[in-house]
């Protein structure tokens, strides 16, 4: 890790330790360090179990419970494609193959790694406008696989 | 010139159906001033634009940008009082939706806002159970179980600290209805855990929010923040702590004992009950956890009186109930009715029929956990006991439409996997049984099936439906058998050997 970001880690850290009464919270604090790095680095846990004063495999054990905590860093663009039931039912399926094919045809294999993540997600609560792709927070709807090109478009 | 008042919703489905483009495109034309609202919920609609009238409002539907002339110069339009979908609605919780602005206290206020409060506090704590008790009214996030009778419990235990937690896990697919409450009328629910602490003396609340609610998030610190201003986070002599907790992506998290654990920040693992979290939930506390919607529904009661509530619905369910329309729906969207009328009707007069192209094949009540409908069982009416007796469950009023290009068995595959990938792993027949049922129902996908295949998957549900701990577990075998039973053609086809 870069000092900077080194630097971020202790920051967010000194934020979530707890003053007694309070219970240190470990996925308060995970999310915090997601925030503001991107991700939670598995080698930082050791440093995270130190300040709240848990033990590294509490740490690690919520780290690999929650989905939505990542431990490798996300592309520089992060897609998630919902696979909730409405959009199941609307073909939101088509329109996730669509997208793989266009990063992997159109960005190319080497740099699909560094701009764009493309993950499935649960339901996104967006059902009445289904099918749902979220692109860095914003969520897009009634996608069909033709307009992925020009959605993607000003990504690159 | 003049400038036109007009409305745009600024919920989070409106805008992934086009409202931003419509704002964004507009910023800065001095025709129009834009007032961002909630969502009427009439998604189909959207994105729709309206302006004020001598005689109401008048909505654009489906507004592009180049549409801005014709709404200035009020040609066309539709008075929002005569769209069908509206009009045969009975809002109550979702009344202020469409008209206000989510984040203005003085507007929650100037519509009858905070008067649920008032009349709680002029009661003794136990009036407000009563109240409750009178009303009949049953939690809204899938459980159903009688709201005060909870909070009856948690107001006899005797505790230095309680808490009223929200939960806003909303994680059922096909639900939405929490998501636009947060979103659009955040004091409400704000106010419903204000009257939960009052009556129960609680000091703390959390909203516990799932992560793929930002926006739900945001708009719920901003609200908390105003009323803290306004000195509404006040109870009596003590002040109402309050905040929003975000999840990480769990759909078991939703289950009560696993929302508290992940609250205290630990792995969302369900508990076995007793205790129940009323007697000793959050840091081994007396503990309210109740769906937003719930909570969202107490400020009327309060206003209006328990007896108001109870004569709406049905026997057994009281009240109104916010369905959220799905799938293959040609008019997708919010629904607030008393219960009682049928599956078919709603779908009919509500959801319109069937999507432009597409024939009907079943319906799914209730979320991922919910059983399927084939076309023969639609007459059955939406309250909690009839879906009890039919082995259904009406969980949080999703309502999701397939089509005939639905492949059952692929479906069934698809509701087996999501409760393997979501089982906490608590419990044997969930953690284990939900990966033995995916692994059947590859193998019938893939034609590698056998007759013997589906009476093992037979079996495998009814093991998890009696053992599991929680209803994931026990839930997770309804939408896959239920799918056998009404379609069974397509899984003998793959299951032949």
């Amino acid at each position: 890790m870069t000092t900077w970001l080194g630097l971020r880690l202790a920051e967010t850290l000194e934020t979530c330790r707890s003053v007694p009464p309070e219970n240190p919270n470990i996925l308060k604090t995970l999310l915090a360090i997601q925030s503001t790095l991107g991700h939670v680095p598995a080698n930082v846990i050791p440093q995270i179990a130190q300040v709240l004063g848990v033990t590294d495999a509490q740490v690690a054990g919520v780290l690999s419970y929650y989905s939505d905590l990542r431990t490798q860093s996300p592309g520089r663009h992060l897609i998630r494609v919902c696979t909730g039931e409405s959009c199941t039912a609307n073909h939101g399926g088509l329109v996730l193959r669509a997208i793989q094919d266009y990063v992997r045809d159109v960005v190319g294999d080497r740099a699909q790694a560094e701009r764009f993540t493309v993950e499935r997600m649960s339901c996104a609560g967006n059902c009445a406008v289904s099918p749902t792709v979220m692109i860095d927070g914003d969520f897009c709807g009634r996608v069909i696989p033709s307009d992925v090109p020009s959605l993607l478009e000003r990504y690159r | 010139m003049k400038t036109v008042r007009c409305y745009l919703a600024n919920d989070t489905s409106s805008r992934a159906a086009g409202a931003e483009r419509l704002a964004d495109a507009w910023s800065g034309r001095p025709e129009i001033q834009l007032i961002r609202t909630s969502s009427r919920g009439a998604f189909f609609l959207e994105p729709m634009v309206e302006r004020d009238t001598p005689s109401g409002r008048k909505a654009w539907f489906n507004v592009a940008p180049d549409d801005l002339p014709r709404i200035v110069a009020g040609v066309g339009g539709t008075p929002v009082a005569e769209i069908p979908f509206l009009q045969q609605q009975t809002r109550f919780t979702f009344a202020n939706f469409g008209i206000t602005e989510p984040l203005a206290l003085d507007e929650y206020q100037t519509r009858g806002g905070l008067k649920g409060l008032a009349a709680a506090r002029s009661l003794p704590p136990e009036a407000i159970v009563e109240e409750l008790r009178i009303s009949r009214l049953r939690g809204r996030g899938g459980a159903a179980f009688p709201v005060w009778k909870k909070w009856q419990v948690a107001q006899q235990t005797e505790s230095e600290q309680k808490y009223v937690v929200a939960n806003a896990d909303e994680g059922d697919a096909g639900t939405y209805c929490d998501r636009m409450i947060m979103e659009g009328d955040p004091f409400r629910l704000i106010e419903g855990m204000l009257i939960c602490a009052r009556a129960i003396g609680a000091t703390r609340g959390y909203i516990y929010c799932r992560y793929e609610y930002p926006a739900a998030a945001r708009a719920m610190r901003f609200a908390i923040q105003k009323a803290r201003e306004a000195d509404l986070l006040d109870c009596d002599d003590y002040p109402f702590d309050l905040e929003v907790a975000v999840g990480a992506g769990s759909y078991v998290c939703g289950e009560e004992t696993a929302l508290l654990e992940s609250l205290e920040g630990r792995r969302g693992v369900v508990l076995a009950k007793p205790p129940y979290p009323a007697e000793s939930g959050l840091y081994g506390n007396p503990t309210i956890v109740s769906n937003v919607l719930t909570f969202a529904t107490i400020p009327n009661i309060l206003v209006r009186g328990g007896a108001w509530h109870a004569s709406l619905g049905t026997e057994g369910s009281r009240g109104t109930m916010a369905l959220q329309l799905g799938g293959r729906v040609k008019q997708p969207g919010l629904v607030e009715i008393p219960f009682g009328l049928t599956l078919r009707d709603v779908l009919d007069r509500f959801g319109g029929g069937m999507a432009p192209g597409s024939r009907f094949k079943a319906v799914q009540v209730g979320g991922p956990l919910g059983s399927l409908f084939p076309d023969s069982q639609l007459d059955i009416p939406i309250c909690y006991d009839t879906f009890a007796e039919a082995g259904a469950i009406l969980g949080h009023g999703g309502i999701v439409v397939y089509d005939d290009q639905t492949n059952m068995v692929e479906l069934a595959r698809h509701f087996m996997a999501f409760t393997a990938d979501e089982s906490c792993g608590k419990c044997t027949p969930c953690r284990i049984g939900s990966v033995r049922g995916r692994e059947i129902l590859d193998r019938i996908q893939a034609g590698e099936g056998t007759a013997e295949s589906l009476n093992l998957l037979r079996d495998l549900g009814e093991t998890m439906k009696a053992t599991s701990l929680c209803a994931l577990g026990g839930r997770a075998p309804y939408p896959v058998l239920t799918a056998i039973e009404h379609f069974p053609d397509e899984f003998r086809v793959r299951a032949q050997g």
